[in-house]
């Protein structure tokens, strides 16, 4: 009999998943309406958000509550440069915005990842909870930054003497940075930098007994998330034209980690496929029952985060693949030589 | 579907069948197919005028969404009931704006987009006219009312203003309580950005008329504990507290401000957002005399809001009350100016609308007429002051004639 066939090559659905929906994202706006356009370009951008969210807690482990507060505050650094100082060119606000989300990140990660003691999952959680209500009560009772009104008609963004009107332009520029954002993601978390993630999240403390240096990994992956979801507060902000202390709360944060995990965490295509499927569920409840449409939304979430905790992915994917393998497909290498250095 | 399956169909739709269809047919376009086909619903010839209404169904402010539009339904079945406007119908397009600013964007794009609504009312809270104004108005092209007491300064184009401003709120009441109460105010109030104008310009007019501002504080929404304000009220022998900190936080300072016997030392209580509805926060005993200043009550005891009154009360019986404070007055004299305007204006497009708005009036409404002050696309209204008395409003002063918004005042 011929060899088998590997069987690695049977279970692959996520790629198939990502070709089918770029497929589909690439022509979406030939056959949508105007409104269906600007509400897609709206989930890209909240599905970007996502993924910063998916990259701390489906791959490192780290339940953070904070994404909308360095989402929010990119956002609000973008809109008041917008406002206060003219500058509209999208080739300064957004890198601004990202940098924001980045430093802001680190600010937090240096706080509560990187102190002297290695924090637990629940200190993590409540430390970042708290810094964006922190902060959301700070801005609401700020007045420079437009206080509980925040920040409204906000420029568009412009490329050279060219502006950005929300629409296929917009929806393109968001597509394009959310598909660079989840390649640059994708690599990373299926190289060896993200098994030891994986390590991470599975077994910390065994990846502390291997050498790894986890505060380090923790505090560089909570940063790069702050950097993700710092750009996407900066789109957001101008393609809603407004900012305001609501995007940077615990309400937003919450959201976003139930777009993660209605989706399925620890896939990153699956929190933009809950994005989507929550925005819509929610715009169409709230059409058939606007009074008690919030009440419906909310049992399906918790059903389907307590009874399938793989998300809605898990459906199509299994728990192999989603696991998924880490690098280039390892030769076959006597054992001995099998353990890596740290990285 | 399999052969037999089609020849089986095939067979039993029988010659009789197919006359009887035909005859439907025929009948239907004989009728006037067009009508029958694309709107069974009534017997209007003409496209109606879409009206988007985008208010807070659900969340923390439902309590004002609710009768928003409630008082929009009921205007506007009236307004189809004598025949619509301009020989059209009005078709309502309800949004839920959830007290969620972010929701609301992707909300009021839909009306202005999708059903490419001809105007659009609502919102309540000003963050949330924030939030949805630039959509509307600026990137959307479409005129937006608002109809909310609010602190005033909005001076957007094609954004029209009909709730009560600050100059409304305080030029009459605050006179009044100078007089029945005294000239040392202190001024507790949340910490937003109503409060901080709102106060701005109380003071103003407050010192203007001889009175004094004794303290002015700022606290969180949710804040209970109001005890060194309290003495501070007390031991200064503060005349009238002018509150503007708002639910939940309010109930804990009436409460504390009653137990240290403000009111029944002969203080005055004051609240310019206190409605009907906002008895049921406190005890009645603990508010008795409070007084309040807004552009109508129950007890102004006018025919006309009796009648409105009567009509709401009857459709949506008490639960969520037709008041002051909740904009739904703003929300009927928006609908009513706007039909005025519609109507002369001859069109719906939004720059013969406005300009036509700019200088609508109608005769009727909630506590009295109303007009909008040519170029300021603010209202010109009745304010009514009214004291609590056992859970209820007495009116004590009526203004001699609409007040005046005092804004825009941005040129």
């Amino acid at each position: 009999m011929h060899q088998a066939p590997p069987r690695r090559e049977k279970r692959r659905i996520i790629p198939l998943i990502e070709v089918t929906l770029l497929a589909i994202a690439l022509v979406l706006p030939i056959l949508l309406d105007d409104f269906w356009v600007l509400f897609t370009t709206r989930v890209f951008i909240l599905g970007m958000l996502a993924l910063s969210f998916d990259l701390v807690w489906g791959y490192a482990g780290i339940m953070s509550f904070g994404q909308a507060l360095f989402f929010g505050m990119a956002g609000y650094s973008a809109a008041l440069l917008a406002t206060k100082w003219d500058i509209t060119s999208v080739f300064v606000l957004l890198p601004v915005a990202a940098i924001v989300g980045l430093v802001v990140a680190f600010v937090i990660a240096v706080i509560i990842i990187l102190g002297k003691r290695p924090p637990n999952l629940v200190f993590v959680a409540l430390g970042t909870l708290t810094s964006s209500y922190v902060v959301e009560r700070l801005a609401r009772g700020w007045s420079y930054v437009g206080g509980q009104n925040g920040i409204p008609s906000l420029p568009r963004l412009t490329a050279g003497s060219f502006e950005l009107t929300e629409g296929p332009l917009f929806y393109y520029l968001a597509l394009v940075l959310l598909a660079l954002v989840y390649l640059g993601l994708r690599v990373l978390t299926r190289s060896q930098f993200g098994l030891v993630l994986a390590g991470i999240r599975q077994q910390e403390h065994r990846m502390a007994f291997f050498g790894y240096k986890i505060q380090n990994y923790k505090g560089f992956v909570f940063s790069l998330a702050g950097l993700v979801a710092g750009l996407s507060g900066g789109l957001y902000a101008f393609h809603e034209g407004y900012v305001g202390p609501g995007q940077l709360g615990p309400v937003l944060s919450t959201q976003v980690v139930l777009y993660a995990l209605f989706g399925g965490a620890g896939t990153l295509v699956g929190p933009i496929v809950g994005t989507g499927l929550v925005d819509l569920f929610s715009y169409y409840l709230s059409q058939m029952w606007q009074t008690g449409w919030p009440i419906v939304l909310g049992l399906l979430l918790l059903i389907i985060v307590m009874f399938r905790p793989t998300g809605l992915i898990g459906f199509l994917v299994s728990d192999r693949e989603r696991v998924g393998s880490f690098g280039r497909p390892s030769k076959v290498v006597p054992i001995r030589k099998a353990s890596h250095e740290p990285a | 579907m399999d052969n037999n399956d089609i020849k089986q169909r095939l067979q039993s739709y029988s010659r009789r069948l197919f006359l009887q269809r035909a005859s439907l047919l025929t009948g239907m376009v004989a009728l006037g197919g067009g009508s029958y086909i694309y709107n069974p619903k009534g017997s209007w010839a003409a496209d109606p005028i879409k009206v988007g209404i985008a208010t807070d169904l659900t969340g923390p402010i439902s309590w004002g969404g609710i009768p928003n539009a409630n008082v929009a339904k009921m205007v506007i079945d009236d307004i189809n009931a004598k025949g619509g406007l301009l020989g059209r119908p009005l078709q309502m397009i309800l949004e839920d704006t959830a007290t969620n600013e972010q929701l609301a964007v992707t909300k009021v794009r839909k009306l202005v987009t999708q059903d490419k609504v001809d105007v659009v009312f609502g919102g309540i809270t000003s963050s949330m006219r924030n939030a949805i104004k630039d959509t509307i108005v600026n990137r959307g092209k479409t005129l937006y009312i608002y109809p909310q007491l609010y602190e005033g300064k909005e001076c957007t184009p094609f954004l029209f203003c009909t709730g009560p401003t600050p100059a409304q709120q305080c030029d009459t009441f605050i006179p009044w309580l100078i007089k029945n109460g005294g000239k040392k105010f202190y001024l507790p109030s949340a910490d937003y950005v109503w409060p901080h104008v709102l106060n701005a310009y109380a003071r103003t007019v407050i010192e203007s008329n001889g009175g004094e501002v004794v303290g002015e504080e700022y606290f969180p929404v949710d804040h209970n504990e109001y005890s060194a304000t309290v003495n501070k009220i007390m031991t200064s022998k503060v005349n009238v507290v002018f509150n503007t900190t708002i639910p939940p936080g309010v109930a804990a300072l009436f409460k504390q401000l009653y137990e240290a016997g403000f009111s029944k030392g002969g203080g005055r209580l004051a609240c310019v957002y206190y409605d009907e509805n906002a008895l049921n926060i406190t005890p009645a005993n603990e508010i008795e005399g409070l007084a309040s200043c807004l552009d109508y009550f129950k007890a102004v005891n006018d025919p006309y809001g009796n009648k409105l009154q009567a009509e709401y009360t009857k459709l949506y019986a008490t639960k969520n009350p037709f008041t002051a404070g909740s904009a739904a007055t703003g929300m009927y004299r928006g609908l009513r100016l706007w039909a005025v305007a519609v109507t002369e204006a001859k069109s719906v497009k939004r720059d013969p609308v406005a300009a036509a708005l700019d200088h609508a009036k109608i005769a009727d409404g909630p506590g009295g007429g109303c007009e909008m002050v040519p170029g300021t696309r603010h209202v010109k209204m009745n304010m009514y002051t009214a004291v609590a008395n056992s859970g209820k409003y007495e009116i004590v002063e009526k203004s001699k004639g609409p007040v005046l918004p005092g804004e825009c005042l941005k040129a």
